[in-house]
């Protein structure tokens, strides 16, 4: 089977012409680096993202601190950790790299605060 | 009226990263003008992740990675005034500034940085037709009231433009509930970085739709909908392809304009094609002891680009302040075929210096040529080319005359 | 049931002229208008211009009242403290037949009684601007241009300084009589008794008066759409540029500096049902994109901030289809009313003119007492850029709000929005602020401030999120919070 793919490993995005067979990698073209393969290989097998979003903080300078994970999860379930994060709610001080919720959902990521919000 | 040695305008990415590299140079007297509460810019309201992957080697969020350089500017006890807005600077570099703790101040400087970054394009300067309703953002509004102040802007959503912004928007709503229901795009090709594409759009199930604009905008008092056509390659809507979408909120992502009023004012010339600056090598403007880098001078893709400019200019800025002249520049950087801009528009022809372009379509399969006199300083093959994407080419002296304008094209 | 004295339906221009005319004298007022403000619909959707008079039917009120309106303009802005500028005006030819109609419109200027028109060539015109089109002119030295938001504010916040009370949000839905004589209007916030009833609706003018029972007015709406450009191209523009009239006596496009330096290009004219109705059409700017270009040489595609449309009641004899004069009426037939009917170009140079015509209909049938508290002086936001640098640095001195810009464009303080969002009148929309300050009226349309508005808004007023609008009813500018839901 033949699929191109836009990796979106590095800003590069770049166009990857990929033959396969199942999950297994048969050829790659169009990529820069090895990551692109590796890429593939992952689209193939479990595709996976990160995503950033807030968390209400009370008493702070800041109504929100931003958070982020700190691996990719399966894509199908981004949703669930959406709602598992929007059950959060901090209070200031929070700080870059506070864990807001360690292996969330036992997906092997952490969300972690990208953000210092201080007392109000 | 007090006396500076560097005045930086703007305490956003190329700020904060000019004024570290003017500290590392042996510039003592630097103060960084920002007008926001906190620096950082546009970065404290971009909380996705991609940034900073070449300059740390890991995807940082905004504000993670302007807070790395807000420390070390702290670190390095630079002198910042946050809240306080520079409203004119003369072309002998009187800067005017006031702002709630320091009142107005009248600073003269030897150096002004221009880092103020850019703004976004409005509806007005598309010149859309129908209603003015609640329920029409800018891409960059949008985010400021979702990241920054907890406030949902609408439910309903269709967005207009493929910038960037927006499209990191159109994922940022859908992850906060809202119900995308497509990316509207003038130009055949998109406008933003093509995996954005694929990570803010394909992965939600957003369609993009290139060749087509909004071309009616309902409801009088929330917006109700929007008519969408689709449009011939003069941008012009085809009739009978209109079709009405229902919705409670457009976002429009239709362009970045670098903020130049400053600039004016203290007389420096602007590009008709960048919107920013006319610069040299050393990211001088036409006004002698006035530099210009970052998003004021040409929109750029990558934050990690608009650090490192920031810091060539930073060394230039240095070298004027500390040896009280820069070498001229008296060569021009032509923007010849198939090519948007170049920045800078004049070289010496005796030093080294980055290249940035933008090319003017999709292009496969090609090569940016540099050329001095009809010689060939410079080729480099690229598989693809896109409006989207920067280019940047170092360029090494060696390689350069000193008496030749210089011609970059795409063959 | 709130009773007054004298209601006044409407909170145009002309209703507010009205109010604080009356507040001169020993009576209670009260202004029932619709929406979320005043002058949202024409009075704010127009030119901006104070008219010379020159274009109207001798002997007409439209050019009584344009004449004495332009001659008392300079006291009138300086008692009100509104901008204003006494620009003159250029009326351009291009063909001998635009100079036989520009001559004959000298005559009717001079019969008129508006003075010093003259025929200029185009040496005198370069003189004046030469950015403006055309191979000669009419100067009108009279003419000038305005800003209809705050002149309508500064009216119906010295009316209500003075004691009138302003309800807004309050439509008139129907009208009838008490057992003593006095009417009662009926709206949705309940009713309200009068003795005396003004219809000063605008472009609902008819449909009040036939609610009133005075029927049989036809109001036909007339559209004109308008291009706003930068200070950039207001850098070019001195004087308002007008086309040589048409066979008709009507203008075409035109091109009018602002008092705040942007260009107004427009307006076109078509009749339309809706009235209300103020969608731009791509049509109709691709229309002023040629014509303005006519009447001024930098119509540019990068000078394009905004567009809007506006709409001018007019009243049409139903069986000719002619345009009719303003209606200045108390009908025998219904007493305790005067009847607004077809107010519109020149009705923000006639308003005063118009309300003191009112003020005289009710000063027949009863005898008004001087209102010795009445002070016709009213004093706008201070506006921080327009003061010297010493000023500047004194005004945050004294407020540091002042030092806060909110609006980069147009150098908006935070002292001047916290100013505006505690109006006299209560407003508290976003379109509200901007018109009082001129927050967001610049180049980046709210790009920077708009988030820094509605902020200041929620914060002085203690709204919820989902009481923020943008303008007229529930134009809500938001569906609640992000994390937190949607209680807002």
């Amino acid at each position: 089977m033949k699929r191109t793919f836009t990796c979106i490993v590095c800003p590069n995005g770049c166009e990857i012409d990929a033959e396969y067979e199942g999950t297994n990698v048969l050829s790659v073209t169009g990529n820069l680096c090895p990551k692109g393969k590796t890429y593939v290989t992952q689209e193939l097998v479990d595709p996976r993202r990160t995503i950033a979003t807030s968390v209400r903080v009370t008493g702070g300078a800041l109504p929100l601190a931003s958070v982020r994970l700190t691996a990719a999860v399966p894509k199908a379930r981004i949703f669930d950790v959406m709602r598992e994060i929007n059950q959060k709610t901090l209070d200031a001080p929070v700080h870059i790299g506070d864990v807001v919720i360690s292996d969330i959902l036992g997906l092997g990521s952490d969300v972690i605060v990208t953000k210092n919000v201080e007392k109000a | 009226m007090t006396h500076r040695q560097a005045v930086i305008i703007g305490g956003g990415p190329a700020g904060l990263a000019a004024a570290l590299r003017l500290r590392e140079k042996g510039v003592s007297d630097i103060l960084i003008l920002e007008r926001e509460q906190r620096l950082g810019g546009i970065l404290r309201q971009c909380i996705h992740d991609g940034f900073g992957l070449t300059r740390f080697g890991e995807s940082l969020s905004g504000p993670e990675y302007a807070q790395r350089f807000i420390d070390r500017v702290q670190q390095e006890g630079i002198e910042c005034i946050t809240d306080c807005t520079v409203l004119d600077i003369t072309p002998d570099k009187v800067v005017t500034a006031v702002g709630r703790s320091c009142g107005l101040l009248q600073i003269r400087a030897d150096a002004v940085l221009l880092t103020m970054g850019c703004r976004e394009r409005t509806r007005g300067a598309l010149a859309t037709p129908g209603t003015r309703p609640a329920g029409v953002y800018t891409a960059g509004v949008a985010q400021n009231y979702i990241n920054l102040q907890n406030i949902m802007v609408g439910r309903e959503v269709v967005i207009l433009g493929s910038g960037d912004i927006g499209l990191i928007m159109a994922r940022r709503l859908t992850l906060e509930g809202a119900h995308v229901l497509g990316v509207y795009e003038v130009q055949p090709y998109p406008s933003g970085l093509p995996r954005n594409i694929e990570q803010c759009l394909n992965d939600y199930g957003i369609p993009l739709h290139l060749s087509h604009t909004v071309v009616d905008i309902r409801g009088r008092e929330r917006l109700s909908s929007v008519v969408v056509a689709q449009c011939d390659e003069r941008f012009r809507p085809i009739p009978s392809t209109e079709q009405e979408i229902p919705c409670d909120t457009l976002i429009l992502s239709v362009g970045l304009i670098p903020e130049n009023e400053l600039s004016l004012a203290a007389g420096v010339e602007l590009d008709a094609r960048t919107r920013g600056a006319f610069v040299d090598e050393h990211h001088q403007t036409g006004v002698p002891g006035i530099f210009a880098a970052g998003n004021v001078l040409h929109v750029h893709d990558l934050v990690d680009f608009v650090s490192l400019e920031a810091e060539q200019l930073a060394d230039s800025a240095a070298e004027y302040l500390l040896s009280g002249s820069l070498p001229e520049c008296g060569l021009e950087v032509k923007a010849g075929q198939d090519v948007g801009h170049v920045i800078p528009q004049r070289i010496s022809g005796t030093r080294d210096f980055t290249l940035s372009l933008r090319v003017r379509r999709p292009l496969q399969n090609v090569s940016v040529v540099v050329r001095q006199g009809g010689r060939e300083v410079l080729r480099r093959k690229m598989r693809k080319a896109l409006p989207a994407e920067m280019i940047q080419l170092p360029i090494k002296a060696e390689k350069l005359t000193a008496d030749a304008d210089m011609e970059v094209c795409v063959e | 049931m709130q009773r007054y004295d004298v209601i006044i339906i409407g909170g145009g221009v002309v209703g507010s002229a009205v109010a604080r005319e009356l507040t001169r004298y020993r009576l209670s007022v009260a202004v029932l208008e619709k929406e979320s403000d005043v002058c949202t619909h024409t009075s704010g959707r127009n030119t901006g211009m104070l008219h010379a008079g020159f274009l109207y039917k001798t002997g007409s009120l439209k050019a009584q009242c344009a004449v004495e309106g332009n001659a008392e303009f300079d006291r009138v802005a300086k008692e009100l403290d509104v901008p204003f500028k006494r620009t003159g005006k250029l009326l351009i030819g291009f063909t001998e037949e635009h100079r036989q109609r520009l001559l004959a419109m000298i005559e009717r200027g001079r019969a008129n009684g508006v003075p010093g028109m003259e025929l200029i060539d185009r040496a005198r015109m370069d003189e004046i601007d030469p950015s403006a089109g055309g191979n000669f002119a009419v100067y009108c030295p009279t003419s000038g241009i305005l800003d209809p938001f705050l002149y309508t504010i500064a009216l119906a916040e010295n009316a209500a300084e003075n004691g009138a009370r302003y309800h807004l949000y309050t439509e008139v839905v129907g009208c009838g009589r008490l057992e003593d004589g006095s009417h009662v209007l009926h709206t949705n916030k309940g009713d309200f008794a009068c003795r005396w009833v003004i219809n000063s609706a605008g472009l609902r003018s008819a449909k009040i008066s036939e609610m009133l029972g005075i029927p049989g007015y036809v109001i036909q709406p007339v559209k004109g759409e308008y291009f706003v450009l930068d200070k950039k191209a207001g850098a070019f523009a001195k004087i308002p540029v007008y086309p040589a009239p048409t066979e008709r006596n009507t203008f075409d496009t035109h091109a009018t500096p602002t008092v705040d330096g942007n260009v107004l290009v427009g307006p076109n004219s078509f009749n339309v049902q809706d009235g209300e109705d103020y969608s731009v059409r791509q049509i109709g700017m691709d229309g002023l994109q040629e014509s303005g270009a006519r009447m001024f040489r930098h119509m540019k595609r990068e000078y394009y901030i905004r567009t809007f449309a506006g709409a001018r009641p007019k009243r049409i004899d139903p069986a000719t289809g002619e345009i009719q004069d303003f209606l200045i009426d108390r009908p025998d037939s219904v007493p305790g009313v005067i009847n607004l009917v077809g107010i519109e170009s020149p009705g923000l140079t006639s308003a005063l003119p118009i309300a003191r015509r009112v003020v005289g209909l009710i000063r027949e049938k009863e005898e008004l007492t001087p209102n010795p508290a009445f002070n016709p002086v009213h004093r706008s936001i201070r506006r921080f850029h327009e003061a010297s640098r010493e000023e500047q640095a004194a005004l945050i001195a004294q407020n540091p709000d002042y030092g806060e810009i909110i609006c980069r464009c147009e150098t908006i303080t935070r002292a001047e929005i916290v100013a505006a969002i505690h109006n006299p009148l209560g407003v508290s929309t976003v379109n509200g602020i901007k018109v009082r300050t001129r927050a967001s009226m610049g180049r980046c349309q709210g790009g920077y401030c708009e988030t820094r508005i509605t902020a200041l808004i929620r914060e002085e007023l203690g709204k919820a999120v989902g009481d923020v609008r943008l303008t007229n009813g529930s134009s809500a500018m938001f569906t609640g919070f992000v994390k937190g839901g949607d209680q807002a």
